[in-house]
């Protein structure tokens, strides 16, 4: 059974801060790992995450195999207010992307 | 006569469909990613030890083994049960921090991810990685056009590179 999982961001202001994290949903397969047949699964993970805040580009983040599957990243950005749209994209090394949008509660 | 005609009809006939199809595949987007992904830093991604890696990715640089830089790795730290998913974090007193890569010395690509941070954005920064064995993770910080080092040993029961 699969279990339906969507990419979530959540953004909260804290100490005048913006605190920001993401829970992709994605099984980031190294290309070495086997499934219960014993065959290799390729490769697929997430190579490229891009996050802006209300269009202006302020993280990058490049992933190599090594990242955990579902991968959760945690960061501040300075400043902020409610109301601020910060917007997630990813890409991995088949072309799949996605996108995530949330508003700073 | 009529056979030689054949013979070329076929030929001309399955060049048109293989180059028909090579069109459709190009533009369905299937050869879209290399393009696009043209900036991830493979060779970086792809070197299998800690200095050709860091070598591919920073280039020649002079590396600052420094503890301004604050780095946890596990929870409870420097101990990790499960290796598909072990927490890291990095905080910082330093400014200006351009880029933070994380390393995990003995998997077989070290090169666990790399930050770019905007001015706007700033530190701790959290996440999980995979870690296959006992091992050292590095955490290398670009701040200032300086590269700061720190590295933790870290003990995991069950070997997560699968």
């Amino acid at each position: 059974m699969t279990i339906v999982t969507r990419d979530r961001i959540r953004a909260k202001l804290k100490e005048g801060d913006t605190s920001v994290r993401i829970l992709l949903a994605h099984p980031m397969h190294t290309g070495r790992g086997k499934n219960e047949l014993g065959l290799l699964v390729p490769a697929e993970f997430i190579q490229d995450i891009r996050c802006w805040r209300n269009d202006r580009e302020v993280l990058t983040i490049k992933c190599g195999t090594a990242t955990a599957a579902n991968p959760y990243f945690s960061f501040q950005l300075a400043g902020g207010k409610q109301g601020d749209r910060i917007a997630i994209r990813w890409v991995d090394n088949l072309g799949a992307k996605g996108t995530v949008e949330t508003v700073v509660k | 006569m009529t056979k030689q005609i054949d013979k070329d009809r076929r030929r001309v006939l399955k060049k048109t469909i293989s180059a028909s199809t090579l069109a459709l595949v190009a533009s369905s987007g299937l050869l879209l990613p290399q393009r696009l992904l043209a900036h991830w830093p493979k060779d970086a991604f792809t070197a299998e030890t800690v200095e050709d890696a860091l070598l591919a990715l920073l280039g020649e640089a002079e590396i600052v083994d420094d503890e301004t830089v604050s780095f946890k790795v596990g929870a409870p730290p420097s101990y990790a049960v499960n290796g598909a998913a072990v927490p890291v974090e990095v905080r910082s007193e330093l400014k200006n921090i351009e880029r933070i890569s994380i390393l995990v010395e003995k998997n077989p690509f070290p090169l666990a991810m790399t930050v770019e941070l905007n001015a706007d954005a700033k530190l701790p920064f959290k996440s999980m990685i995979k870690i296959a064995e006992d091992t050292n993770v590095i955490a290398v910080v670009r701040a200032d056009s300086q590269l700061y080092r720190t590295s933790r040993f870290v003990e995991v029961d069950i070997g997560g590179c699968a």
